[in-house]
């Protein structure tokens, strides 16, 4: 495989990982809609969803966690670039690589504990209160984002080192700057 | 050195390192999880918490209310309501001196009663009111400052991400929270139309006027923004009637959203798609930051910095007032270079206790929101003030013949009024806590 057909498929999953994160996402709206419906409705004989707020927390957490490597991949994080604005591209290709190096290394941390929770709540079988549903599956539900996120970390920091080698200028996004 | 003195120290190097440009969630946490290591000496305690941490902040309830409001703006910005807001209020004021800038500004503060962020509703409203504003002969600087400033409306007037999140960090009612901005918010619209009155008069060549409407089309205007009153209605009445949770109200305004812009055929399957990863990256933005954060506050409460600093200004027998003008004044100096929610997370577990601990005469809850309703506004003046302010780059980008210094200084008079009505807000809490005392 060479680079650009790489970088098209590093895209391509953060893409359709975030999708499926957006997706959970409007299933929460769709399922809120009509448990509240159904509370309003409680004189008809319906009723509230039973544990919405548990879905509801495990939907939004699943989705939250697919959204990070989107982001990073985008450079959608906030930074403040008006003092590193004053110096050369040079000096910013390298001070992008300090960053993507220590993203790379907060995401493979962040994995690595979540992966031990995960194991921790499977061996205890924990469950939530109303549903009993075990709790490790939302934690290992959010592995998948952390996953992609340590892909597209290395992904960052290997394109990163090459521009800055080569004094390129970074290709990706220029970020949320505030 | 001891835990306080490291705890000190934290905020300088996290200064230093978002200064380089390391994004500011990943700053946050690289200090929170360093600095825990330096007070206990040992991983273990930051290598336990980050077994459960990532998935409590991600899969909160509480903050599952953040990327629902996110996706409620976002299918607002879609479903083409910013055009129908500003055609009703172009035709009700547009004929006045400056009246098309404050159709603007009162478009925003409506487009800012079913959106909870500033950019979108700077974005979505400069779209459609830029081309206007220079269509009647309005200064590139009087537009483009009219626009950012009329953005901020967009998280002064509830609902606020914002507040949310302040709501979370203090422990407060957000629905109070919403009330209590409600009347400041709509203060700021106020304030930016008279700062627009003065502004044509002063240069009288900075704006010309529209056709006057007959009442036959104002009504048939005002037609157009019914869609925007009932999400706002139930929304936010849902909030304030303890009807629903913010999270519920911010699902079902979602759910609204989606309908109307279904209805104008504004929703397509591409733009869903486009819809879900805007929401995607400011969703993860704001759960990076809010993650940094609390690993920065759990090294921070290891410090014991925010007892000690709390103690401290309390034995020194400051001037409450005096204190509450001094971190005033540090939020708008900050603002300047940083954005809003992450100066909320960097400062208000360390300042919230130390400014609680002095005497207002107010009770604790009454201070917890007016103090919030402070705080927001000075932190939003970040995003219009020179040279820093996201607002002001959006704005500027769109109207490509209007330099950025040109912006700068349509704005400073907005900028102006915004300092007008945070010192009459200081000053008289009861304008804010007004609607909370009476409805509570």
């Amino acid at each position: 495989m060479n680079s650009i057909a790489i970088g098209r498929f590093v895209f391509g999953l953060a893409r359709v990982v975030a999708i499926a994160g957006g997706l959970a996402l409007t299933a929460t709206v769709v399922l809120i809609v009509l448990s509240v419906t159904g509370r309003s409705l409680i004189w008809m004989g319906l009723g509230p969803i039973t544990g919405d707020y548990e879905i509801v927390e495990a939907a939004t957490g699943f989705a939250v966690f697919c959204f990070l490597p989107w982001t990073h991949l985008m450079r959608g994080h906030a930074v403040v670039s008006i003092f590193t604005d004053l110096a050369g591209p040079r000096f910013n290709a390298w001070l992008l690589l300090l960053c993507d190096a220590l993203m790379l290394v907060i995401a493979v941390f962040l994995t690595w504990r979540h992966a031990l929770g995960t194991m921790d709540k499977f061996a205890y079988g924990e469950t939530t209160l109303l549903l009993r549903m075990p709790l490790w599956w939302s934690y290992a539900a959010g592995l998948t984002g952390l996953f992609v996120l340590v892909i597209v970390a290395a992904y960052l920091l290997i394109t990163t080192f090459a521009d800055a080698l080569a004094g390129r200028r970074p290709q990706a996004g220029q970020g949320a700057v505030h | 050195m001891s835990n306080v003195e490291l705890g000190l120290w934290s905020f300088p190097v996290v200064l230093a390192l978002i200064f380089i440009r390391i994004p500011i969630g990943l700053a946050m946490l690289v200090v929170g999880i360093g600095g825990s290591y330096l007070v206990t000496g040992s991983f273990n305690p930051v290598m336990a918490q980050f077994k459960s941490l990532t998935q409590s902040t991600f899969a909160s309830y509480s903050l599952s209310v953040v990327p629902l409001f996110l996706l409620m703006g976002q299918f607002a910005t879609l479903g083409g309501m910013s055009a129908a807001l500003f055609k009703a209020a172009a035709t009700w004021m547009g004929h006045r001196k400056g009246g098309v800038a404050m159709a603007a500004i009162g478009a925003c503060a409506g487009f800012g009663a079913i959106c909870g962020s500033s950019l979108a509703t700077a974005a979505t409203m400069g779209q459609v009111a830029l081309p206007e504003l220079r269509k009647y002969g309005y200064s590139g600087a009087l537009a483009t400052g009219t626009l950012a400033a009329g953005g901020t409306l967009g998280i002064l007037i509830p609902p606020s991400i914002i507040l949310v999140i302040y709501a979370i960090l203090t422990e407060q009612n957000i629905s109070k929270l919403f009330m209590a901005a409600f009347i400041p918010g709509i203060l700021a619209a106020v304030g930016y139309m008279i700062t627009i009155a003065i502004y044509v008069r002063v240069n009288p060549g900075a704006a010309g006027r529209a056709e006057r409407a007959s009442y036959r089309e104002r009504f048939a205007a005002l037609g157009g923004v019914w869609p925007v009153l009932v999400v706002f209605i139930v929304v936010i009445g849902g909030i304030y009637g303890g009807v629903f949770t913010p999270t519920e109200a911010a699902a079902i305004g979602a759910a609204g959203t989606a309908l109307i812009s279904l209805l104008n055929r504004s929703l397509t399957g591409s733009n869903f798609i486009e819809a879900i990863l805007s929401t995607a990256s400011s969703t993860a933005m704001i759960f990076l930051i809010v993650l940094g954060a609390g690993a920065l506050n759990g090294f921070l409460a290891m410090s014991q910095l925010p007892q000690v600093a709390a103690d401290w200004v309390t034995t020194q027998g400051f001037n409450p007032w005096v204190v509450l003008v001094a971190i005033l004044v540090l939020y708008l100096l900050l603002g300047c270079v940083m954005d809003s929610l992450s100066m909320i997370l960097l400062t208000v577990p360390i300042i919230f206790p130390m400014v609680s601990a002095l005497d207002f005469g107010l009770s604790p809850d009454e201070f917890a929101i007016w103090f919030g309703i402070l705080v927001l506004i000075v932190v939003e003046v970040g995003l219009i003030t020179p040279p820093v302010g996201m607002n002001l780059f959006v704005i500027n980008s769109m109207a490509k013949s209007t330099t950025l210094g040109q912006t700068y200084k349509g704005v400073l008079p907005f900028v102006a009024s915004d300092l007008v009505r945070t010192a009459i807000l200081a000053a008289f809490p009861a304008v804010t806590l007004f609607l909370v005392r009476l409805l509570y």
